[in-house]
């Protein structure tokens, strides 16, 4: 970053943080800032970032390896995945504080809501499962453990509601589940190391993230085939929609890049260069100015300048940052969309 | 202080293994087209940079010691070397990968089972949410434990014959050294492995979270075998196990006697000893080893090797021997 960039991001961080004070001040006691909510995910704690002035401000303890969160469909509560603990922290979306635990989830290191609201899936990766819970809006029960291939890593619905999707990451496979009978439907080659599972709008092609490769496999799931793949970086691993009815964002974890693909055309538009390593999962701001993404290899997060597609900040995290969010994000349209 | 040093030490730690991962072991996956292990080989890098820095740590404080204020003369440094090589192996994480290809999966497939079939595990650290599951606390709890079955899994050692034909590779060494901690038969470390496993799947441990007290808890194995009078006085060496308690371990006789006698089992808390009333705490030096090492009259000059292949081979044969006796 040069130091005009560097000065110029600083006096704007101290603005808006000016303006916060200000509005702090006129909604009194009502007001709290959101906090950006990072899993450090070999260190069994989440940082809590103040997202306006990029100020780590609090650590939380977690289970252990905490690596997906997710937000229920009331947004009343985030569910922080325990994978090694076999349980489920329910934590205040906007400040990070727990709310309440479940245990006995085993090993959830992936996890969704269908659409629908009904189910609640789990991707055992340690233990080559996939969990089918029945919700209820509160609890989860469980409908079923399916054993499957080896890994699964990544979860995405089809949008009834009927289907769930999971990458095989050792496999090299990609696998869809019935849930109104909790079985597996079919499984599919896909290539080497899936990961990160992208629906298009109107359920038309499955975007996958190809971790052992440098590209985005288009996968048509009705016909079961892999239409086309769209060159990304190496190690592509997950994916963020950019609210625009457009575009969606691919991590590439060995280039450390992040690839913006145009999912009407079905071709990258650009890459965002100069990131630290490891790339993952990533998160939009409410005015989709800013994309925050974890560097998985460097213990840290970035904020990158979606206008000029520049990382403008990186803020110092735990082991292993994983998932990311704040709430308020941009819509979602897909895994779990708002 | 103490916490900006811990910090700056982290962020070194850090850096180095962005470096060689990012520049060094990540294009190497790549290419293999092993990257599904791409996260576990950045989290297992960090560990061996962590054991690599154990021993420059080991070697800079205990070695000077050793110089200083020997436990036991010796002429020369010769028997220690090949404990040199298995403290290498250990640290740079040989082991682990061992143990994560071939035994893991198994675990994993148990811990399915469990789950599948409602058998119930305990997650020591959820019994008081808030307080059990503090970082300190729920490491600590973990940590006494785990000392609890290091306990017994060291009395079983020297109790079971087949058992014990591995663990004297550890005792062979007549030069008790700030290397002689990992100084074990591969069978047994994996046994070890097995065994630490299998329990942490039912009461949830993982210390790999806790990088610091690991680390010192390694560094505490280390020195407990340290050729220097270190003393840790009488309050301090009934909550640590101190060098002086650890050698009359190894005393031949007074220590240990094969599988018939033994005392001083714990491995970093001296109080199950004081519990079962198995410990000692006479501080006369007296020579370790084993006895059968020894020359006629007292043992039969018996060999237990000198470098590493051989130790190992020699265990097995002693094990087929006393499986298959010729008659």
């Amino acid at each position: 970053m040069t130091t005009r960039r560097f000065f110029l991001c600083s006096l704007r961080r101290s603005l808006c943080a000016l303006l916060l004070c200000g509005l702090a001040g006129i909604a009194g006691s009502a007001f709290a800032a959101d906090r950006v909510i990072v899993l450090d995910s070999a260190e069994a704690q989440l940082t809590l970032i103040d997202q306006a002035t990029h100020k780590v401000v609090d650590t939380l303890p977690t289970g252990k390896e905490p690596h997906h969160l997710m937000i229920t469909p009331d947004h009343e509560s985030l569910i922080v995945a325990n994978s090694v603990s076999n349980s489920l922290m329910f934590i205040d979306p906007r400040t990070g504080q727990l709310q309440r635990r479940m245990e006995g989830v085993d090993d959830p290191y992936q996890l969704g809501f269908s659409p629908d609201h009904r189910w609640f899936v789990t991707a055992a990766l340690r233990l080559n499962r996939v969990d089918i819970y029945r919700y209820d809006g509160h609890n989860m029960t469980v409908a079923k453990r399916i054993p499957i291939g080896k890994t699964p890593s990544h979860l995405d619905f089809s949008s009834d509601g009927k289907t769930v999707f999971v990458t095989l990451q050792d496999s090299g496979e990609l696998a869809a589940i019935d849930l109104a009978t909790q079985t597996i439907a079919w499984r599919m080659p896909v290539g080497n190391a899936p990961a990160g599972l992208w629906m298009t709008p109107g359920d038309q092609y499955l975007l996958v993230g190809m971790t052992g490769e440098d590209d985005v496999a288009v996968v048509d799931w009705r016909k079961r085939q892999v239409v086309k793949r769209i060159p990304t970086g190496r190690g592509a691993h997950n994916f963020r929609s950019l609210d625009d009815g457009r575009h969606v964002a691919a991590s590439n974890r060995v280039s450390n890049t992040i690839s913006i693909i145009d999912y009407i055309d079905l071709t990258k538009t650009r890459d965002i260069t100069g990131l630290l390593p490891g790339p993952d999962d990533m998160e939009l701001t409410a005015d989709r100015k800013f994309l925050w993404v974890t560097f998985r290899f460097a213990r840290h997060v970035g904020v990158i300048d979606m206008n000029t597609y520049t990382l403008v900040d990186t803020i110092r995290v735990g082991r292993s940052p994983h998932g990311i969010y704040f709430s308020n994000r941009a819509p979602v349209l897909g895994p779990n969309p708002d | 202080m103490i916490n900006e040093a811990i910090n700056a030490l982290e962020d070194g730690i850090a850096s180095l293994q962005t470096l060689l991962y990012v520049d060094a072991v990540q294009p190497l996956l790549y290419r293999l087209g092993l990257m599904g292990y791409d996260e576990d080989t950045y989290d297992a890098l960090y560990w061996v940079i962590v054991g690599v820095l154990q021993i420059v740590v080991m070697y800079v404080v205990l070695r000077p010691l050793e110089a200083w204020f020997p436990a036991e003369s010796w002429q020369d440094r010769k028997a220690t070397r090949v404990d040199v090589l298995y403290t290498w192996i250990a640290k740079l994480g040989v082991f682990n990968v061992t143990f994560f290809f071939l035994l893991q999966p198994g675990f994993d497939r148990l811990q399915s089972l469990m789950a599948i079939h409602s058998v119930p595990d305990i997650q020591f650290d959820g019994l008081w949410p808030g307080v059990t599951d503090g970082p300190l606390v729920s490491f600590l709890i973990y940590l006494v434990a785990l000392d609890f079955a290091g306990y017994w899994y060291h009395r079983w050692q020297h109790r079971f014959g087949v058992w014990w034909a591995l663990h004297a590779v550890h005792h062979s060494q007549r030069q008790m050294s700030l290397w002689t901690d990992d100084r074990n038969h591969v069978l047994d470390t994996m046994i070890q492995a097995a065994f630490f496993a299998a329990l942490s799947l039912f009461i949830g441990v993982e210390p790999g979270q806790y990088v610091v007290l690991v680390a010192v808890g390694n560094l505490l194995q280390s020195v407990q075998h340290v050729n220097a009078r270190v003393r840790f006085g009488r309050v301090l060496e009934r909550v640590l196990v101190s060098p002086s308690f650890h050698r009359r371990h190894h005393a031949i006789g007074y220590g240990h006697e094969g599988t018939r006698y033994g005392c001083n089992f714990g491995v970093l808390l001296p109080w199950w000893d004081m519990l079962f009333k198995t410990a000692s705490w006479n501080s006369a030096q007296e020579p370790t080893g084993i006895r059968d090492q020894l020359p006629p009259p007292q043992g039969r000059s018996r060999d237990y090797g000198d470098g590493w292949w051989h130790q190992q081979a020699a265990a097995i044969a002693r094990i087929s021997r006393r499986l298959f006796p010729a008659r």
